[in-house]
């Protein structure tokens, strides 16, 4: 049996190349490299840089010799920094699989609309990614709105309540359509909305108009929650 | 009953059984470890009390109890921080809270006032602001108009005048401001301030307001 190793992605790279990874290395295990593993700093990034495309270079330094691919997403359905980020890895000797997804035909969303606690909503949607969904999920109506990308520190997504639906590109990844500008635009009008971006992300100027369409609240984090990030969400929440 | 608001500079403390209201500075009250409050908000207060309540909220609740119209904008002005809270039909429409630029501007007032000798209720109105991006990039500013020869009382109006249009854009520029926290007692800040909307201040009080129904 040949060695176990990670097969790394970033972003949310389309389903059939996922598979046809997953058919070559059937004893690999696929690993979200957007997300914080508490890798140590790299050094390759600069301080005042998007924390998820950081977290991408971190760690895929650290777990290199355990990497046996990475399958970087470098299309609209990520961004600049996810392109540069793979270039940067590929310069380093990483084998990489550049994938863009431009799937155009949004799957039904079920949920970014359950009543499951919105940390648990995102993470399973993220799981998606390399699983597909196959169980069906209650359904609730919403009483808040979360928009964006999953969050640098998740623990943001405790503050809301079960009864958060979700929107963005994180809608987006469930309905298996991470460039669709017009779902990521997409919110429920009326219902009080969270704007979420990760801070240097260009998605904060999308973020920040949605929110002012919208009537919402935009906010950015850069790593760790702060106290000013987490008393806006309180009070947006319980007052609005 | 104790309830206070424990900023970074400053802490309001209430009594309510006599209604009497302490203004002390906030490391005086850190360093009486017995002292508890019954009800807290602000920076300092969160170890200080079993009832914490953040601090937009006790703004927001403040205000209402404070404010009598439907529609209204309140900032409040901190030492290192700003935030504020819009109503619409008495309804929460919009809040914010900035701790990143435009930070720190309340305490670098203080420390310049302090090192400069300056009383800003004798302090002239400057024409012109110096950019406030936050209070270490404002000191750099100040001391530059400095060192070109300007005198000091000119450099720190000019920068209070950029803390005032800084809040004013803030708070999305609204026709009149409600203007909560220490600089209520800053002439020079509300003089700046009014060149832009109508300013209303109502004291150091009002997240203290906020605490109790």
């Amino acid at each position: 049996m040949p060695r176990r190793k990670f097969i790394g992605y970033l972003g949310c790279p389309p389903r059939i190349k996922m598979e046809s990874v997953g058919r070559k290395h059937p004893y690999d295990e696929f690993i979200d490299l957007d997300v914080d593993m508490n890798a140590p700093p790299s050094g390759l990034v600069p301080d005042a840089y998007c924390q998820i495309v950081t977290n991408v270079v971190d760690n895929a330094v650290h777990l290199k010799k355990d990497l046996r691919l990475i399958i970087a997403s470098v299309g609209e359905d990520k961004c600049d920094g996810g392109r540069f980020a793979a270039l940067i890895l590929r310069d380093l000797g990483f084998p990489i699989v550049e994938v863009r997804n431009t799937e155009t035909e949004p799957q039904p969303v079920m949920i970014s609309t359950s009543r499951l606690p919105l940390l648990e909503k995102v993470n399973r949607i993220m799981d998606t990614v390399r699983t597909p969904r196959k169980k069906a999920f209650r359904q609730v109506k919403p009483t808040h709105g979360f928009w964006g990308v999953p969050p640098h520190d998740l623990s943001l997504l405790e503050r809301f309540p079960n009864t958060t639906h979700v929107y963005g590109w994180i809608r987006c990844v469930e309905a298996e359509v991470p460039a669709d500008l017009e779902l990521e635009r997409f919110v429920d009008a009326g219902i009080p909305t969270v704007f979420y971006a990760q801070t240097f992300c260009q998605k904060n100027v999308l973020a920040r108009y949605l929110a002012e369409k919208y009537d919402g609240l935009y906010i950015d984090c850069d790593g760790p929650l702060t106290n000013s990030v987490i008393a806006k969400v309180e009070a947006f929440i319980r007052m609005g | 009953m104790l309830i206070a608001d424990c900023g970074s500079s400053w802490s309001k403390i209430r009594n309510l059984d006599d209604g009497v209201t302490a203004i002390l500075p906030t490391q005086q009250v850190l360093r009486d470890e017995s002292l508890r409050f019954d009800i807290a908000t602000g920076h300092l207060g969160r170890d200080r009390t079993d009832r914490y309540e953040n601090e937009l909220i006790a703004l927001a609740r403040g205000s209402l109890k404070l404010i009598e119209d439907d529609d209204f904008t309140v900032v409040d002005i901190g030492s290192r921080d700003t935030k504020y809270v819009s109503f619409h039909g008495r309804k929460l429409r919009k809040l914010d809270w900035n701790q990143k630029c435009g930070a720190s501007t309340g305490f670098t007032l203080e420390l310049l006032a302090q090192y400069y000798g300056i009383d800003f209720e004798m302090l002239a109105v400057a024409d012109k602001p110096i950019p406030v991006t936050c209070g270490i990039f404002a000191i750099e500013g100040i001391f530059e108009a400095i060192i070109k020869g300007g005198p000091a009382e000119t450099a720190l109006a000019a920068f209070v005048h950029g803390i005032a249009l800084n809040v004013y854009n803030f708070a999305q520029r609204p026709k009149a401001l409600f203007v909560s926290g220490g600089l209520c007692a800053n002439r020079c800040f509300l003089d700046s301030l009014y060149r832009y909307c109508e300013v209303i201040p109502l004291g150091r009080n009002v997240l203290l307001e906020g605490l109790t129904e």
